[in-house]
């Protein structure tokens, strides 16, 4: 119950519509409970009428008594229609402010769930399963929501229908009001119990579903193994296994579940019992008439569908706030890079100078270190480049300048203040960076070419696309620009998609431009065109390139060669070709490679 | 419209073929939905024998026996209630893990090319969340549906029993309760279909944003995310809006509707007591009648709405068990015990498209029994295609793959696979135990065996040495092991399988030396007395192979010994060259 606290203040910031909310359902409980009042007058005046009527046998009266009591009965039925009418308008209007308002709500806390989710780094994503968050920003929020909605609103009801009813019962007899209401405590007990069950058993249910679909993640994910061993069979019963565990743990929850609603009704029903059985004593003795025995007999059916919902509204409540944790989890998360006290205001602009001072970096306490000690130092406007195999920590390195990392120990410099003083937003907003992933959003090819710079005008996407050596290809779409990326446009070839990616980042202007291996999928004649266009913003704009391709980096001003994280070589392509080292071995075997390539 | 209407009839036959089995089941639970039907009416009628035939004569005695009666059926109607509840989950849950399973071999039997395709992130869902959307109609739907069906059939019985013009006066509502649901149904149906577009809206924003976040925090736009975020958000709530009038409408309207019965039975009922011939007692029973008898019908129409959702859960599962691509296999004899390891390619051509983007073009080779062949070749040059072909992992276009003579499409595919050992490149290892990885859960495979074989190629001491020895666990793809103690764990699965032939990709990248050590041991072993197909990387293993074949731009350019084709100035010089050369320089240092 405790995470649902945490959702308190939206009554508040809603009380525009929770207020008349609450007050239409008082006033439509008020109209509801009111029927059998009316029932019970013309059940009570029926025998009477009937009595009168019949005296009058045979004599011209009688035919105006017939006249008269019709009128007055279809008064009676008018008014149990009025009063329905009532109510039935209150409970429209209390659907349209209640429920509109768990809309409301339900739209503001994924709001901010997501611009939550959009603060965390890296770190978090690592250890997060995309499914999940998708999960928590969708069926749990929904969960909540429902709480907040219907169970608010049969809560009320509930509540009031019962004290009415219970009212009521006591003002027409106390002896047969007491009767009545004997069975409830077990109610009361049954209630307490059984949602203990519910919680633990919707709790065990829902921790099996997450293992039954790890086992099918894993199972595909190792599919050619599985295949390869033949061990299809073997791996499919397990499956069964699971699934076999899930349906038991179903039918746990499921147990508890059907037991809720006839408990409710048997307990109703015996307290229906016990009107006519003690009730049909007291018309006897003359303390109550038969018309009571027909209210209560609808006071008690009244009672029997909100205490039939009680259970749902336990239910419901509990999955809410199982949910709720879920989502608390996630907004407790802080993240781990963002700006804080030591942000330096100040610095409004930057050049681009990079340096790295001794520093090492491990991605967990106990892991193996990622980069160790590495340094280096670069003015604004020149070209850096490291190469090195898969695994030696090129990206590591270069996801510091952005902070998509911090270092462990030593310090990241632009412009000589270590980065973790500068604005993380002005930071980003200087630096050009080209992942090593093609990642593209479902948006037009242009789109995602502005999606680099805000506002960006087709001229500036035109020339960006110009730089990227895309142009051609674009102008060759029938949508030219506006080709729809993604799953239902046109299928973009891997070279395509990751020029778009170039020209996402170069339509940035920024002051640092960082390419992740980000010309893999580009043959190199290609590669050279974009190179060249690089060159032209040579001296304005920093660049630093990763690259497997020795043709990539030759013109850089300063080489880096990364070896298990450490720097092990560095210099110009000339100095290093010079000597025996990772370098010119890699350059050896490229030129080896591009002659296998011409066979 | 109607052609929509026709489909959902087929794919609702179909949700329901899957109680067939337990049609005896569901039978019976007909029977007990029937029977709480007929007991829940019977209590208004007793409460009115109570009245008419004790309270209102003033004469109490033997008033007994219907109170005890009346207890009896709220035991049997709360008691019925709890069975059938739990009962028909039970026949649901059955058939749901029915459903479940067989949606999962079905997957698990697509070939490899099927995986290629498909994000096995849609895989996933059919197996686990589009299931459960069938789970209410397969459980609670059906049988409910009828038990409502029946107590409505019940109520009127018992309406016309006891008074036929209040019961037609009673059923006066019916027409206007149909109309009403009816144009419920149309006006909610385009609404939700609205929605559920939204919702997809929705999932996909959060997936494709929740994917690419780095995107987003690098190029600095969670402002203009969050925007583009609550737009959708937006249209997501106003669907929803809509859907809540129509339900704000209805509900009142189906109690408005309920309760006016009530004072039309007072009205018409109390004129019929002047006219003489109603009780009292008979009066009341209808009042609780003209309630009960709402409370299926708001029931039906729940359900419809249940329905609705299942219907596109079952129409994407369907989709997928309806489209087998999985490999055809023979039916015909069992092969012999052992493979002798007779390989030969005659002409293979192959494209993993549909379209004749040659990967192999007219491969032929024969590797006789014992040998040990390298195949060699410069990325993208289809050497892991070959040995994926010879798994058959994908059916060839032209050409033959024979084994011993025969057609490897006239093996039975499980048989095959088992008699060839494969070590991928990169290990792929599942969470559990150095020993589950190792036997794969085979249950003839005991942990002696898996010590032996570890033992035999000293790789013993690196498991012994980690938390927990056989049963470390290696987390979600083995990540707590390096890379080459994973592909040791390979090489041991490889030696307690024992197969007839080994198939083997070498790792490219370096490992330490001690390992390194363990691995050519292991080699060594692995490859004796066994014929094996080898992607080498090491500079060992192409000097020691019986044939080299040398692979380049899908075509078998060259063929022979280390030492033959060193001496031809040839596309294998390059490679040797470009390959393994610094490995001699390595070696020597």
């Amino acid at each position: 119950m405790r995470p649902l606290a945490r959702t308190l203040h939206y009554f508040v910031d809603y009380q525009r519509l929770f207020v008349p909310g609450l007050l239409y359902t008082v006033i439509g409980a008020g109209f509801t409970i009111a029927v059998p009042v009316v029932v019970r007058q013309a059940v009570d005046s029926i025998p009477r009428f009937v009595t009168l009527f019949r005296q009058f046998e045979g004599s011209e009266v009688q035919g105006q008594l017939f006249a008269d009591f019709f009128w007055v009965l279809l008064l009676f039925g008018l008014v149990v229609a009025g009063l329905s009418i009532l109510s039935g308008y209150c409970t429209f209007l209390m659907r349209q402010t209640v429920v509109v308002a768990s809309r409301h709500i339900e739209f503001d806390l994924r709001n901010r769930l997501f611009s939550h989710l959009q603060t965390l780094s890296r770190d978090f994503y690592l250890k997060s399963a995309t499914g999940d968050l998708i999960t928590r920003c969708t069926s749990d929020i929904e969960q909540v929501r429902r709480y907040i909605g219907p169970a608010v609103m049969y809560i009320t009801r509930t509540v009031v229908i019962i004290v009415v009813a219970i009212v009521a019962m006591f003002l027409i007899s106390p002896t047969l009001a007491l009767y009545a209401l004997l069975p409830m405590p077990f109610l009361t007990v049954a209630v307490f119990y059984v949602s203990k069950y519910i919680h633990i058993r919707s709790e065990q249910l829902q921790r099996q579903y997450s293992k039954l679909t790890s086992r099918v993640h894993e199972a595909l994910t190792g599919i050619r193994v599985l295949k390869a061993y033949t061990r299809e069979e073997g791996e499919a019963k397990a499956f069964e296994k699971e699934s076999a565990l899930y349906k038991e743990r179903m039918l746990g929850f499921a147990i508890v579940d059907a037991a809720f609603r006839p408990l409710f009704v048997l307990v109703v029903a015996v307290s229906e019992i016990l009107v006519v059985w003690i009730g049909g004593g007291l018309v006897a003795e003359g303390a109550i008439t038969i018309g009571n025995i027909a209210e209560y007999i609808i006071y008690v059916a009244l009672m029997t569908w909100p205490a039939a919902t009680v259970g749902m509204v336990v239910t419901m409540v509990q999955r809410a706030s199982a949910s709720m944790e879920r989502i608390t989890e996630v907004l407790d998360q802080e993240p781990a890079v963002c700006d804080g006290a030591q942000t330096n205001t100040g610095i409004r602009a930057i050049r681009g100078a990079v340096s790295f001072e001794d520093v090492s970096f491990r991605y967990e306490g106990d892991d193996a270190w990622a980069l160790r000690h590495v340094s280096f130092d670069i003015p604004a406007g020149s070209t850096l480049a490291i190469v090195g195999r898969t695994g030696s920590g090129k990206t590591t390195l270069i996801e510091h300048v952005v902070r998509l990392l911090d270092p462990t120990q030593g310090t990241v410099r632009v412009d000589g203040h270590d980065v973790r003083t500068l604005p993380l937003g002005m930071l980003r907003e200087a630096v050009g960076f080209v992942p090593q992933d093609v990642f593209l959003f479902s948006d037009t090819v242009g789109g995602n070419i502005a999606f680099g710079r805000t506002g960006a005008a087709q001229p500036d996407i035109e020339t960006a696309a110009y730089e990227a050596e895309l142009l051609d290809n674009v102008q060759d779409f029938p949508a030219g620009f506006d080709t729809q990326v993604g799953e239902r446009g046109v299928a973009l070839s891997g070279g395509q998609k990751q020029r778009t990616t170039i020209a996402r980042s170069l339509i940035r202007e920024s002051q640092i431009l960082i390419l992740d291996d980000a010309l893999s999928s580009v043959d190199s004649k290609t590669e050279h065109r974009i190179l060249g266009h690089l060159r032209r913003r040579f001296g304005r704009q920093t660049l630093v390139i990763v690259s497997h391709r020795i043709s990539t980096v030759q013109d850089a001003d300063l080489i880096l060669v990364l070896e298990q994280g450490r720097v092990t070589q560095r210099g110009t392509h000339e100095s290093l070709t010079a000597v025996d080292g990772l370098y010119s071995r890699l350059y050896r075997r490229q030129q080896l490679e591009a002659e296998l390539e011409a066979l | 419209m109607a052609d929509k209407r026709g489909l959902d009839g087929r794919i609702l036959r179909r949700i329901v073929g899957y109680l067939m089995p337990y049609k005896h089941w569901v039978l019976l639970a007909f029977v007990l939905v029937m029977v709480a039907a007929f007991v829940g009416p019977v209590r208004p009628k007793l409460v009115q024998l109570a009245i008419d035939d004790y309270i209102v004569p003033n004469d109490l005695t033997g008033i007994h026996v219907i109170i005890l009666l009346l207890l009896g059926a709220a035991v049997v109607e709360a008691v019925l209630g709890f069975i059938n509840a739990y009962f028909t989950q039970w026949i649901g849950q059955s058939a749901i893990y029915d459903v479940r399973v067989r949606v999962y071999r079905h997957i698990q039997r697509q070939p490899l090319g099927f995986f290629d395709r498909t994000p096995i992130g849609r895989l996933i869902t059919r197996t686990t969340s589009d299931v459960e959307s069938l789970s209410d109609v397969l459980s609670a739907g059906v049988v409910l549906i009828m038990g409502d069906l029946f107590r409505l059939v019940f109520i009127t019985a018992f309406m016309f029993s006891l008074d036929w013009v209040l019961a037609i006066v009673t059923l006066c509502a019916m027409p206007f309760m149909l109309w009403v649901t009816n144009w419920f149904k149309r006006s909610v149906r385009a609404e939700y279909r609205q929605v559920r577009k939204q919702v997809a809206r929705l999932n996909a924003f959060l997936q494709e944003h929740i994917t690419g976040m780095k995107i987003v925090q690098l190029f600095g736009r969670e402002k203009e995310e969050i925007k583009a975020f609550v737009k959708i958000n937006d249209h997501h709530r106003s669907a929803h809006l809509k859907t809540v009038f129509y339900h704000s409408l209805f509900w009142p309207a189906v109690d408005i509707l309920a309760t006016s019965t009530i004072g039309l039975v007072l009205w018409v009922g109390g004129i019929r007591a002047l006219a003489g011939g109603l009780t009292v007692g008979v009066l009341i029973a209808f009042v609780q009648y003209a309630r009960q008898f709402f409370q299926p019908i708001r029931n039906l129409s729940n359900q419809f709405n249940t329905l609705q959702s299942a219907m596109a859960g079952a129409e994407r599962i369907f989709d997928v068990l309806d489209r087998d691509y999985s490999l055809r296999e023979p039916s015909g004899p069992i092969p012999a015990d052992v493979i002798e390891g007779h390989i030969e390619f005659r002409g293979v051509w192959f494209s993993y498209s549909e379209e004749p983007d040659w990967v192999l073009r007219d491969v032929s080779f024969t590797i006789t029994p014992g040998q040990t062949v390298a195949i060699v070749g410069a990325t993208g040059s289809g050497k892991t295609t070959i040995i994926s072909l010879l798994l058959r992992f994908y059916d060839i276009q032209k050409g033959q793959i024979l084994l011993d003579g025969r057609d490897i499409c006239t093996y039975r595919l499980g048989y095959l696979r088992w008699r060839i050992g494969l070590v991928l490149q990169d290990a792929f290892l599942f969470s559990g135990s150095v020993e589950r990885n190792i036997s794969l859960g085979h249950p003839d495979v005991t942990l002696d065996q898996v010590r032996r074989a570890a033992e035999s190629i000293g790789a013993n001491e690196f498991i012994e040495r980690l938390p927990g020895g056989y049963q470390h666990d290696v987390h979600e793809r083995g990540k707590s092991l390096s890379h080459g103690q994973r592909q040791l764990l390979s090489f041991i699965r490889v030696l307690v399988y024992d197969p007839d032939l080994l198939v083997l990709d070498e790792a490219t990248s370096s490992v330490d030396t001690e390992t390194e050590h363990t691995i050519q041991r292991a080699l060594g072993k692995l490859l004796k007395n066994r014929t094996s197909l080898i992607i080498a990387h090491r500079l060992s293993t192409i000097r020691h192979a019986d044939m080299i074949l040398v692979l380049h731009k899908g075509k078998l350019r060259q063929r022979g010994t280390h030492d033959e084709l060193i001496a031809q100035d040839g596309l294998y010089h390059t490679l040797y060259a470009l390959q393994y050369k610094h490995q001699e320089v390595a070696a020597a240092a």
